[in-house]
């Protein structure tokens, strides 16, 4: 790593409205920071707590979860149950001293184009001021 | 006040009914202060149940684990009932395993133990060591009086109780189909002044207090076995497909491990101590599993095992639930 | 059937979308690297004809059995990919997009970043297309028959069509006659036709349609199942009234011991009605019912001698015998039609409408200036000798609607015009009467609306901008404290009467229309569509369609045409007669499932539950998926601690992976 620190976020994007939302960014080309990598899922419900204890061990210096804004998913209830679990992944992850900032949640709609890019930006720019994540990571990673 | 007569009368009569399978206590342990659970398969056994401040098994774990043996042809499945005897906290576990149909309603047989609080051992090993005799143990006030080999010592209460007993909101069972004895007051406010003194420290603290913690787990999985909510018949972190979590022991699959174990509890665990009480190398689990009740208490309103016809905490949500965190 | 995974690659130029920013031959040369990669191609246009060609070929001729595209986003051409795959025999859910365009190529500036991300998002894709299985839609048949809960104008209108068109419709009605609130009303805005003439002739329409089978006073009790085959339990009341005996001669009525002391729901309850009655001359069917909460012999077991209907009705058709029948159907599609409530101008107390006779609401004044009314068309306000006929009359609008302090943030949309119409009325039956209209807009947003609010206003009706403060008595007069804001004046208005526009409101009993169907409501309370745009007569249970104001207020067109919407969404289902079930949906895997229900609670579809399973002697709990429900959302599988429930093609093996890769990868 010759300059600045270059982190490395993975993000799970609900199918309808947050995976809309950065296709959107991307036809109306906005652009924003490489260092995030999409996982598309069909609901932020989806989204297993566990995974995002399991990106952290996997290398992941930040880790974002997308869905539709409350009253806006697509299952309706979906995004809800998302909010309560990683609320509480939230304050475990923070209790144990991984840095404020290395997990984030949003509410990004198929509309939200620039708002995409903006979360997208913060994100980055959050786990780059972390640095690397080595707290539990893997030494030696698989797949 | 306990009375081990009344006890033993009741479960006499309980283990005697036609339709009680067997009954789980406790009984005296092999050696010190140990004590073990007893499974009462007739009165006869009654005499070897005690109840002491060295009770801390939580037995409401002994009832998801009973064997399902293959019923041969003709033959219907047991269904007597299996009764066990519960304090304040056994209890919440029995409630929270009802909400999550791990148990059904008429198969227990629940009898309440009000209890002033039980010993941590590695305190009172530390007071008193090297005891390998049985030792007798009694409540008495604000005291527990040690019938030792060499004497009956008192100490005050504070000193050899369990952290989670000092604190503890329901010394009375919370439900049971027969108390034992009067009810006994509280003795603390359920405060989370430990989870909070922790989330005042830095991220580099917190993680330096965690790091040393974690690495010293050896995944003996002691703290998931012994958990009352934790009986899935196929764990999904020591599943090989998918792997979760890897089976080496170092400082990344067992942090991983404790988060998700932790994480799997939360709006579940009621507090009952006993993966700490397990945990062979003495990780502070119930400060991981404490946070979380502590949000969910605050931030939810929400207590698991305490009414049987609740909604489970992780399977439901209100649609104002806190999303200041949510960018 | 050789399962090792054999992965064709195929890197799409995008012309110079995606070669522009990524450099298409690093990420070609790159993916034939990785594991299991048999084939890599790139090509200008994969999404063209000669593209798709080239992986089909490639399939057949190399053997492949995975496909990864890596170009646009799946929401884009995943559709168009998975019939390349089927066409070449493969099964069409073994394609997984890599997204490199609208996520990668438009939204990078620099051509190393974008090429690295690209190779990441190949690789994710390649990871997780190794563990992707074989799926397959499946088809259900649908019955062909519909059931319409409430058979007001939008219930009435939906079943014609829908029986007209051939199919068969069970039109089920809460109260003893069709018609619902429209057949209360006098005339209709803007037009002022007779609503009572547009309306009856639909009403005998669906009684004597052969398709439609007429359950009034009856109950919707229970629906299960699932798009095109619902189990319907219905509950017929007994009306006490054999229906084929019953000639609607009256005589009965007039005969009862409870003649004329019955308030009438019909009247709103200013006329009266006998506990054997029907609701209404125009009441379809023409069948007298039994109220079984009022009539003597049902409350107490006796009515004198001998009940009075039974002696007086010549045809027999009297029966207290009878009971409640049960009426077990199955339909293929569900349209609610529940209606609506008017607001209870009660829960504004500043108003007085619980105090003063002379406070009235608008459907009141409705059922007063109605020829079939309790006055017979008479405005006559209080009753016997000191019945009056109001001179000085004022309307206020928006009681109830657009008012946080009742919880009704919402505008009900007709309240501004039957606001003018019956201004109008009151013109027509008392010419030399004053009429002021207390407003906080007007909203005349349909069809001749501006122009018949303009009529009204020419006709002498005066317009003044405020909203009421308070009512209170003086002396004989009501007294309307208001400010007129256009002139930041204060008055204090002397009136004979005041008439309450009262808003509409979800029926009080909705809670038993969402039981039944697992309905949602919206933040006002009315049933939530599936989407308000695009799917505003579906709702999130495939096969259950809205129409009228059980979704929100509605003035009569639109509820007709919402009606034919709803009608027309049921069709398609009834006509075609099978409907596709997705794929890609949860399963349960019963042997480390521990029946805890979790995924049970969390499905916003009820389409898992608990079934007893007999494993070796042993009865146990477990969680089953019933496909046709399951709307592929997986907010069961993170629910699920034991990771017994997953789902198709987003599965926690193969997410895994992905996470590796996109974690491994710098």
């Amino acid at each position: 790593m010759s300059e600045q620190f270059q982190p490395n976020v993975v993000a799970f994007l609900c199918n309808w409205c947050s995976y809309a939302g950065a296709d959107l960014a991307g036809t109306s080309r906005i652009k924003y920071p490489h260092n995030l990598n999409v996982i598309r899922v069909m609901c932020s419900g989806r989204v297993n707590p566990l995974f995002v204890i399991n990106a952290f061990q996997q290398g992941a210096d930040g880790v974002l979860i997308s869905g539709c804004h409350p009253g806006d998913c697509h299952y309706m209830e979906g995004n809800f149950y998302a909010r309560r679990r990683f609320s509480l992944m939230n304050e475990l992850l923070e209790y144990v001293g991984v840095e404020p900032g290395r997990f984030n949640m949003s509410w990004v709609s198929a509309s939200e184009g620039a708002k995409w890019k903006d979360v997208v930006a913060g994100v980055v720019e959050k786990a780059k001021e972390a640095g690397p994540f080595d707290q539990f990571r893997r030494n030696k990673i698989n797949w | 006040m306990v009375d081990l007569e009344k006890m033993r009368t009741i479960a006499k009569e309980t283990v005697s009914r036609d339709d009680v399978r067997y009954l789980i206590g406790w009984r005296q342990g092999t050696y010190g202060f140990r004590v073990s659970p007893h499974f009462m398969k007739g009165p006869e056994e009654a005499e070897k149940l005690i109840f002491s401040p060295l009770c801390s098994n939580n037995l409401a774990t002994y009832l998801t684990l009973t064997e399902k043996l293959p019923v041969p042809r003709g033959e219907q499945p047991d269904s007597r009932k299996i009764a066990v005897m519960v304090k304040g906290c056994d209890s919440r576990a029995v409630v929270q395993q009802l909400i999550e149909k791990g148990i059904e309603r008429e198969r227990v047989f629940v009898i309440g133990c009000p209890c002033e609080g039980v010993l941590d051992l590695k305190k009172v090993e530390e007071k008193f060591p090297g005891i390998l005799s049985p030792v007798e143990v009694e409540w008495s006030g604000d005291k527990i009086i040690f019938t030792l080999p060499d004497g009956v010592k008192e100490v005050p209460k504070g000193e050899v109780l369990a952290k989670k007993c000092l604190s503890c909101r329901y010394p009375n069972p919370v439900m049971s189909d027969i108390t034992l004895w009067d009810e006994v007051k509280s003795l603390g406010d359920g405060n989370y002044e430990d989870v909070k003194e922790m989330e005042e420290k830095n991220p580099q603290e917190k993680w330096s207090f965690w790091k040393d913690k974690f690495s010293s787990c050896i995944r003996c999985y002691s703290c998931r076995n012994v958990c009352p909510m934790c009986y899935c018949e196929d764990c999904v972190l020591d599943r090989l497909n998918p792997q979760w979590i890897n089976r080496s022991a170092n400082i990344s699959e067992n942090s991983a491990f404790q988060l998700a174990r932790a994480f799997h509890l939360a709006g579940r665990c009621i507090e009952c101590g006993e993966c700490e009480r397990v945990c062979p190398v003495d990780i502070p689990l119930m400060a991981l599993n404490r946070k979380l009740a502590k949000e969910v208490r605050e931030q939810y309103e929400f207590e698991p095992g305490l009414d049987p016809e609740s909604k489970p905490f992780q399977s439901s949500y209100r649609p104002n639930d806190k999303e200041d965190f949510i960018l | 059937m050789n399962n090792k995974p054999k992965i064709g690659v195929y890197v799409c130029h995008c012309g110079v979308n995606i070669s522009k920013m990524v450099d298409v031959d690093a990420v070609t040369e790159f993916a034939s690297h990785l594991p299991n990669v048999k084939v890599v191609r790139n090509y200008s246009y994969m999404c063209s004809d000669p593209g798709q060609l080239l992986m089909r070929e490639d399939i057949k001729n190399e053997g492949l059995n995975r496909v990864v595209v890596a170009s646009c986003s799946p929401r884009m051409h995943e559709m168009t990919f998975r019939k390349t795959l089927a066409a070449a025999g493969l099964n069409p859910y073994f394609l997984e997009m890599a997204n490199i365009r609208e996520q990668c190529s438009w939204v990078h500036e620099d051509r190393e970043d974008a090429t690295g991300k690209a190779k990441k998002i190949v690789s994710s894709a390649v990871a997780k297309v190794r563990l992707l299985e074989a799926l397959y839609e499946s088809e259900v048949n649908v019955e062909p028959a519909t059931l319409i809960i409430g058979a007001g104008i939008a219930g009435i209108q939906a079943a014609l069509d829908i029986a007209n068109a051939g199919f068969k419709v069970y039109l089920v009605e809460k109260s003893p006659s069709v018609g619902g609130k429209m057949s209360q009303l006098d005339k209709t805005f803007p037009t002022l036709d007779c609503s009572a003439c547009i309306l009856t002739p639909k009403m005998v329409d669906v009684a004597a349609h052969p398709n439609i089978e007429l359950m009034t006073y009856s109950k919707v009790e229970e629906i299960t199942g699932y798009v095109g085959n619902f189990q319907v339990k219905v509950r017929k009341k007994a009306r006490y009234v054999d229906m084929d005996k019953c000639t609607s001669c009256g005589v009965c009525a007039e005969e009862c011991r409870l003649a004329g002391r019955i308030p009438s729901e019909f009247n709103e309850n200013m006329g009266k009605r006998s506990a054997i009655y029907l609701p209404f001359p125009q009441a379809v069917p023409a069948k007298y019912t039994i109220d079984p909460e009022r009539c003597l012999f049902l409350t107490r077991g006796k009515c004198g001698k001998s009940p009075k209907c039974v002696d007086a009705c010549l045809a027999g058709a009297v029966n207290f015998e009878q009971q409640d029948e049960i009426a077990e159907f199955k339909v293929g599609t569900v349209i609610v039609a529940t209606g609506y409530d008017v607001f209870d101008a009660a829960k504004k107390p500043e108003y007085g409408y619980a105090e003063y006779e002379n406070v009235i609401t608008g459907l009141e004044l409705e059922r007063l200036v109605s020829a079939s009314g309790p006055t017979g068309g008479d405005i006559l306000i209080g009753k016997g000798e000191n019945a009056f006929v109001p001179k000085e009359i004022a309307f206020i609008k928006c009681v109830g609607s657009r008012d946080k302090s009742v919880g009704n943030e919402y505008c009900s949309r007709v309240c501004c015009m039957y606001t003018a119409k019956l201004a109008h009325l009151v013109g027509e039956k008392i010419p030399d009467a004053n009429v002021r209209v207390y407003y906080m807009d007007v909203r005349a947003f349909g069809k001749g609306f501006e122009e018949f609010y303009d009529r009204v206003r020419r006709e002498g009706v005066r317009y003044i901008r405020g909203n009421p403060s308070e009512i209170f008595k003086r002396g004989d007069k009501l007294v309307v404290k208001v400010e007129d804001t256009l002139t930041a004046t204060p008055l204090e208005d002397e009136v004979d009467l005041v008439v309450l526009a009262v808003g509409l409101e979800p029926r009080k009993d909705v809670r038993e229309v969402i039981d039944l169907l697992r309905l949602s409501q919206s933040s006002d309370k009315f049933f939530l569509e599936a989407h308000p745009k695009l799917a505003p007569v579906d709702t999130a249970t495939d096969g259950v369609f809205l129409a009228g104001c059980a979704q929100g207020p509605k003035d009569i067109p639109d509820t007709v045409a919402q009606a034919k919407g709803a009608a027309s969404s049921a069709l398609v289902l009834l006509s075609s007669g099978k409907v596709k079930i997705g794929a890609q949906i949860s399963f349960v895997n019963e042997a480390t499932c521990r029946g805890c229900g979790y995924c049970v609670d969390i499905c916003p579809y009820g389409a898992i539950e608990l079934v007893e399973i007999n494993r070796m002697g042993n009865i146990l709990s477990v969680a089953r998926v019933n496909d046709a429900l399951c709307k592929g959302c997986g907010a069961c599988a993170a629910g699920c601690l034991s990771g017994s429930v997953q789902q198709r093609s987003f599965m926690d093996r193969q997410i895994l992976p992905q996470i590796a890769v996109l974690g491994v990868m710098r």
